[in-house]
């Protein structure tokens, strides 16, 4: 059978329902604003994370320094040789390793000039970390491969025909042929940002721009991400064993710094919605205070008949705890239904709604909620419980 | 003086007083107060209005401690307990019958009667005590499920009467039980309380008339905080 004291508490909220309800109305806002800044924040960052850690696997290796060339020649090479490109191979294990050339370039496209990158790869590296949407890889020595953007943007098909090169009356330039396109990238953390970009074989990049054998970036690919450091540490043993040739750096780093940054703009934006919870716990004291004014000469009866003090007490805590239950249950469906709402309004997707880590922002909002009431309801029940018997019992 | 009110002394005050200090100055609502109820008689406390009839019913009934002298229920010096063990002296040695019934408006008739033994065991009772000093003071199973405002003024105080009884309490404090009801239910009530003398209880009635005073083997008279006719 029920506590009598949970009873006399169940009853006394649903005496004054209206007054109950409206107070409990805040804590229904104060969890619904934690809950749902909470899900819309970890539904960012887990977005976020999902589009970035698509190339976490990568290791990225660039020269550290500018060499300039021995023969003299006023051309600086900025990159990395076959040399250190042996010894990359030869310290990154089993992984994949990509040497890539890049540069800007301006091309023309029918009669419209247009500029952006190029890139310089081996056709079969091009299959390891990129994706072709339409046509095919790269099989002749003109192929090309273009981006989703400039295909886009240039009107471009399988079949069209792209000149490289500034364009100039007086020399013929190269024509490459796009074979295929590729699927669109975004910000890639590979730092091969094809979206704008054409792709040529490397033999083609080396016999129109130069730089045989020498590469603006090596990535390796790793097979078991977990080895990272491992990796990197090898590479680094390796190629920079004298001086450091080669800056060494990879996707988790960014990566964690924007998960850690958005985590921080969550919490803060959770505190903000928190706040509402103040005013919560305002109304909640309130209704509590006018509970126990109006209560005051059943107080008295209580405690003349031998009523302890706790008990009183734990009568008015229960009171509030039922507020603050009815708010954090109400708060904790709307919550549910108003989090998803937003998050597919602002994210545009709620793939990640119903993770666990997205949803157990309802039940800390929930708790949180009847946490604040609680402690509101605090005072209340102290002041109800030591009053003097004789005094409550005169009150009328 | 204590020697001699050997086993059958209930209540003793020894010199008593009660002051209040009020912003006009303090006022003595008991003076000086000396008095010894045995276990089994039947009291009454009359005097007019502002003599200490109320004070000396809080004294009696614990909800309060004199500012000088000495109370002893059982032979315990009330001063001298701790708040709970007060609250736990009222709530198994005490039985309190006040002239506005005091129930508790939340509990139905049944509940109001059922809650002294809940508060002294800790749990809803299943022995079936609370419905059986419900219908020894008149009240059906039927009329037990209604709220006290639901309830005549007669029905009500035997409703307080059972309440106060149900701990089987040494004590039945009265404090104008009859006040608020009319003379018919009043001697009805008084009948019970005449019973219950019988059977064994101290009865302590506060009352202004001399009737129901008469009821009582033993009236005390309070004027000006003093014991006028011991």
């Amino acid at each position: 059978m029920r506590d009598i004291f949970f009873d006399l508490s169940v009853r006394s909220v649903r005496l004054n329902f209206l007054r109950s309800l409206l107070a409990s109305i805040g804590i229904i806002i104060g969890v619904v604003a934690i809950s749902t800044m909470g899900m819309l924040g970890t539904n960012m960052q887990l977005s976020v994370q999902s589009q970035l850690s698509s190339n976490v696997n990568t290791v990225i290796l660039t020269s550290d320094v500018v060499k300039v060339s021995t023969t003299g020649n006023a051309s600086a090479e900025n990159g990395i040789d076959v040399s250190e490109l042996n010894d990359i191979k030869s310290s990154a294990g089993q992984n994949q390793i990509i040497p890539i050339h890049d540069s800007g370039t301006q091309f023309t496209v029918g009669s419209t000039n247009g500029r952006g990158s190029i890139y310089g790869l081996a056709p079969s590296d091009i299959p390891k970390f990129l994706t072709i949407d339409q046509g095919s890889n790269i099989q002749g020595g003109n192929d090309a491969l273009v981006g989703a953007t400039i295909a886009s943007n240039f009107n471009m098909g399988v079949g069209s025909s792209i000149k490289i090169g500034q364009n100039c009356a007086t020399i013929v330039r190269p024509v490459v042929r796009v074979a295929g396109i590729l699927a669109a990238r975004g910000i890639a953390s590979d730092n091969v940002n094809t979206d704008n970009a054409i792709i040529v074989s490397d033999q083609w990049y080396t016999d129109h721009f130069g730089y045989l054998n020498v590469y603006n970036q090596v990535n390796v690919i790793l097979q078991d991400v977990s080895t990272i450091n491992q990796t990197e540490a090898n590479i680094d043993k390796k190629v920079n064993r004298n001086t450091d040739v080669i800056r060494i750096s990879d996707a988790s780093s960014r990566l964690s710094t924007i998960t850690s940054t958005l985590g921080t703009i969550t919490t803060f934006i959770m505190a903000i919605g928190g706040s509402s919870l103040v005013v919560a716990a305002v109304s909640i004291f309130n209704v509590m205070m006018m509970s126990v004014k109006e209560r005051v000469q059943e107080i008295g009866i209580l405690l003349s008949i031998g009523t302890e003090k706790g008990e009183v007490r734990r009568m008015f805590l229960y009171e509030t705890l039922i507020l603050g239950l009815i708010g954090a249950i109400m708060g904790g469906i709307m919550s549910f239904i108003i989090g998803y709402s937003v998050v597919q309004a602002m994210i545009g997707s709620t793939a990640y709604f119903f993770l666990p880590q997205s949803l157990i922002y309802i039940p800390y909002g929930m708790i949180i909620g009847v946490i604040v009431c609680v402690v509101s309801g605090l005072y209340p029940a102290w002041m109800a419980s030591n009053m003097d018997p004789i005094d409550a019992l005169r009150n009328e | 003086m204590e020697s001699t009110m050997g086993n059958s002394s209930l209540i003793q005050l020894v010199d008593v007083s009660k002051v209040y200090h009020l912003e006009s100055g303090d006022f003595t609502a008991l003076n000086h107060v000396s008095l010894e109820i045995r276990e089994g008689e039947f009291v009454a406390i009359m005097g007019p209005s502002g003599s200490g009839k109320s004070t000396i019913m809080n004294q009696l009934g614990i909800l309060d401690v004199p500012t000088t002298g000495k109370l002893l229920i059982n032979g315990q010096d009330v001063a001298k307990m701790s708040n709970l063990e007060r609250t736990h002296l009222r709530r198994d040695a005490i039985g309190y019958i006040f002239q506005k019934f005091y129930l508790i408006p939340l509990l139905s008739a049944y509940e109001n009667v059922e809650y002294p033994l809940i508060l002294k065991y800790k749990k809803r009772d299943t022995t079936g005590r609370a419905a059986e000093m419900l219908t020894a003071v008149g009240i059906d199973h039927d009329m037990g499920a209604h709220r006290p405002n639901q309830l005549s003024g007669g029905q009500q105080q035997r409703v307080a009467i059972a309440r106060a009884l149900v701990n089987d309490p040494k004590i039945l404090l009265c404090d104008e039980p009859t006040g608020n009801l009319d003379r018919k239910t009043g001697f009805q009530i008084l009948d019970i309380l005449v019973d219950l003398h019988r059977k064994g209880k101290t009865v302590i009635i506060v009352t202004h008339d001399q009737k129901i005073a008469e009821y009582a083997q033993r009236t005390i008279t309070l004027d000006d905080g003093r014991i006028v006719e011991p």
